[in-house]
């Protein structure tokens, strides 16, 4: 995890624990693995409240995917419904960030430096993004309900604090998920402080991406 | 013709081991050739295998790179995220002109048919072959590649992931199997190819083929007959003409149903070796002309100088000794053609030799000279001497003049010698008028005694014809004694050792002498002695008497030859008879009775001088007796 995106994380969870400082809140310790049991990093962990009272709330909410060394960063980005991301060029080359995907189709043709205008994601689903003209490059931007979601570090553990009292449904998803999310789905009932942990175990399917050119001697890096 | 034969023998010779050995090569080096082209045949066609199938994987590679650039084109990926079917299909349909495939198609992830450039109209239908499919997603970029029948013909086809940039749905890309590809690794490989579907027993059906039109059924109706495995060449007749062929998969699919067959002409690939066989031809014949031409020109100087020589002796044995031998070779004939020149020299200067020796001694005499080696003294030998002498010779040459006296001496002895030639007898010397001949040496025969008496008769008998020719001329007539001795003597070479004579030696040869001497006194042209009388056969004798010759004192019987047995007449017979009973009382002394005889014989033949001895001795005996110590034997005083 980039330090940026950490920094973004902690105003997040902040941002959710001053919203009802007064309520109940639990702690919820998630680990994936897949069936192999090989730690999952990048897999989307979202709670969903049962009885969905959730304002959506997407003003002033901001992301950025950086694009350095002709590769997105990051590669899974979960974003709250509404969400504007910027995608801010850090090479020296152009590069022109694409969707098809339904949950957000979207264009920038080639471009340098980071475009005025943010995309904003404003339909929940995955956008699988990619760039036109670097065939290996390619991202995910995780349109997400619920305020409630984090993305499992290279343990493959995501830890969701300040959970309000309620009922969730815990689901996971991952670039390489065998089928929907909603078959991962886990049920959770919040009711005093303390610590929740779930653990997941997710079938991957195998994904072919195309093979990132090899380096040249000039320009790129 | 021997020398012919000889240089045909010589040719047949090197030419027979020429083309033995040099056939022998012939064969074994194109026995070894063809086999070594075989084998290599064979190995080129399996390296060719690798070839192809090399060729194979390259086209399949280059069939990905092309399906790959598509599944990164971003129009595409475009017209694709429109979800329109039309749309997508031209996108697919202008591709596949772009890259120059016969056939495209878009199928989505879950095996529906999205678009077909071979069917437009098809879409939303399960894709018909679920195989590769599944092959696609086992593999492990998502790619893969195979051969497949749509619509009963042949593709190889590759299936690529489209990227957006995730996998959204499989890109097939399809090139058929036609002449174009065959004949695109037809130039590859330098082989024929011919694309077969079908299993190892079943029957084969052609997709595509380099070969002649007509050779096309014939591979797989050949192919079909025999039996083949996967990588093993075989050879194959297929009208008329060989070819080795080598069965491949034309892709590693699991039931090997579609095959390639690389084939190359046999006759194509024995050509170096045909061509290296010509060479050897046109060695073998090069080295059977030259050997011929060198054994003709060998064998040449070998029979010319020898018919050289044999034409040369030829002359020499028909006595002609002018002609020299020009034979300019300086080897072993040529040493030879210089001896025979030396030879014909000596065989010249013998025969000069021999005509000279021939004329001055008996031709007989000059041979035993001649024969052996020379040298004085002689051996003992039982020859017949004959002598022969012309009476009162002395009173007729004071009346002739000397030449004609000699021209009538040497017709006598040249004609009277002849005779004793022909007898085969020698003329052993002439000694004036008197004549010496040999029987018995140098030559000798069983019948010599026979020879000298027959030679003594027929001197007489030549002379008769002789005296009719000199009395015509106005020559005198000659009368000629002969006297005969069979006795040992010594017979040799007598004289120095710068000067020889062939002659004998002995009483013997003097009794002749005497007996001739005898032959005037008894009226008789031939006198010989009890010893050749002894070995005479076939002659009648009459013995003349018993006689003490001069200078001898033993006593000889001698007898004249009176005729040959059977010549004489019966008169002459009973007057031979009584002159032997006549003989007999006189030397009984029956004086009366012999007397009685003598007359009677006389008076039948008054010219017979032996019946007047005989009368004139009785009548001194008469008067004074000899006594009875007498044994019949008369002395002569006077020569
Ligand atoms: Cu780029």
């Amino acid at each position: 995890m980039s330090k940026l995106q950490k920094w973004f994380l902690v105003i997040f969870v902040l941002g959710s624990s001053w919203i009802s400082p007064l309520v109940n809140s639990a702690t919820l310790v998630v680990s994936v693995v897949d069936d192999n049991d090989k730690k999952v990093r990048d897999a989307v962990v979202y709670a969903e409240a049962v009885k969905s009272e959730q304002v959506v709330d997407a003003e002033n909410k901001k992301s950025i995917i950086d694009q350095r060394d002709k590769e997105f960063i990051e590669y899974v980005t979960p974003v709250r419904l509404g969400t504007a991301v910027y995608f801010p060029n850090n090479d020296n080359i152009r590069h022109h960030v694409y969707s098809f995907s339904p949950a957000k189709k979207f264009e920038i043709p080639l471009y340098a430096g980071t475009p005025a205008d943010p995309i904003v994601f404003d339909k929940p689903g995955v956008a699988v993004l990619g760039c036109n003209i670097h065939d290996w490059m390619s991202a995910y931007v995780f349109v997400s309900k619920t305020p409630y979601f984090l993305v499992t570090d290279a343990d493959g553990r995501a830890t969701i604090k300040n959970l309000p009292s309620g009922d969730y449904d815990v689901q996971v998803w991952h670039p390489k998920l065998k089928g929907s999310g909603k078959a991962t789905n886990q049920r959770i009932s919040v009711g005093k402080d303390g610590s929740i942990s779930l653990s997941f175990v997710v079938k991957l399917k195998r994904l072919w991406s195309p093979r990132r050119a090899p380096a040249m001697s000039v320009g790129g890096y | 013709m021997q020398f012919h034969s000889f240089q045909t023998r010589l040719l047949v010779f090197v030419l027979g081991l020429l083309v033995l050995v040099q056939s022998s090569v012939f064969f074994a080096v194109n026995k070894a050739n063809i086999n070594n082209a075989r084998v290599q045949i064979d190995e080129a066609l399996e390296i060719t295998a690798g070839v192809f199938k090399k060729s194979i994987n390259d086209r399949t590679q280059r069939l990905l790179e092309k399906a790959r650039l598509l599944s990164g084109d971003f129009a595409f990926k475009q017209a694709y995220a429109t979800s329109e079917h039309g749309t997508i299909l031209s996108a697919l349909e202008n591709h596949r002109i772009r890259i120059g495939s016969d056939w495209m198609m878009l199928i989505s992830l879950t095996n529906n048919v999205i678009a077909d450039t071979l069917h437009p109209d098809l879409h939303g239908v399960t894709f018909s072959l679920p195989e590769l499919i599944k092959n696609v997603m086992e593999s492990e970029y998502g790619e893969t590649s195979s051969i497949e029948f749509v619509d009963g013909i042949p593709y190889q086809m590759v299936v690529v992931p489209l990227f957006t940039p995730d996998p959204s749905a499989w890109i097939i890309i399809g090139f058929v199997i036609d002449a174009t590809f065959a004949a695109e690794l037809q130039e590859l490989t330098k082989s024929h190819v011919s694309i077969v579907s079908g299993r190892p027993g079943d029957s084969l059906s052609l997709v595509a083929s380099t070969l002649a039109n007509n050779l096309q059924t014939t591979l797989s109706n050949t192919l079909s007959a025999v039996s083949w495995e996967i990588n093993k060449s075989i050879p194959l007749r297929m009208d008329s003409a060989d070819y080795v062929s080598l069965v491949t998969p034309l892709w590693n699919d699991k039931d090997n149903s579609i095959i390639a067959v690389l084939q190359r002409s046999l006759d194509e690939a024995m050509q170096p070796y045909m061509r290296l066989q010509v060479i050897l031809i046109v060695i073998f014949v090069s080295g059977l002309a030259l050997s011929l031409v060198g054994g003709v020109l060998i064998a040449r100087t070998v029979t010319r100088p020898v018919q050289i020589l044999a034409r040369h002796a030829h002359k020499i044995e028909e006595g002609d000794y002018t002609h020299y031998v020009a034979i300019k070779q300086k080897d072993e004939l040529g040493e030879l053609a210089e001896s025979f020149n030396y030879m014909v020299k000596g065989l010249a200067e013998r025969d000069r030799v021999r005509n000279l020796l021939g004329k001055v001694v008996s031709p007989a005499i000059a041979e035993e000279l001649l024969s052996k080696e020379i040298k004085l003294g002689g051996e003992e030998r039982e020859v017949t001497i004959l002598f022969s002498d012309i009476r009162n010779f002395t009173t007729l040459s004071e009346r002739q003049s000397p030449q004609r006296l000699l021209t009538l001496l040497n017709t006598y002895l040249t004609k009277i010698g002849e005779v004793v030639e022909a007898n085969g007898g020698v003329v052993d010397k002439y000694i004036g008028d008197a004549l010496m001949a040999l029987f018995g040496a140098p030559l000798n025969h069983d019948d010599d005694a026979t020879r000298a008496v027959n030679t003594a008769m027929g001197m007489h008998k030549t002379l008769g014809g002789l005296n009719v020719d000199f009395e015509q001329q106005g020559l005198p007539k000659l009368n000629i004694g002969i006297g005969i001795n069979t006795s040992v003597v010594v017979v040799g070479n007598m004289g120095s050792n710068t000067r020889l004579n062939y002659t004998v030696i002995g009483d013997g040869v003097n009794l002749a002498s005497r007996l001739e001497g005898l032959t005037k006194k008894y009226g008789v042209g031939v006198i010989v002695s009890e010893s050749t009388k002894a070995d005479t056969a076939g002659f009648l004798f009459r013995e003349l008497d018993r006689v003490y010759v001069k200078g001898k004192t033993e006593a000889h019987t001698i007898f004249e030859p009176v005729a040959k047995e059977g010549e004489l007449g019966h008169a002459d017979l009973e007057a031979l008879d009584r002159y032997h009973e006549a003989l007999k009382q006189y030397r009984e002394q029956n004086w009366d009775l012999a007397r009685k005889h003598f007359l009677a014989l006389q008076a039948k033949s008054p010219g017979d001088k032996i019946y007047q001895i005989y009368l004139g001795r009785i009548e001194k005996f008469i008067k004074a007796p000899p006594g009875s110590e007498w044994d019949g034997t008369f002395t002569h005083n006077e020569k």
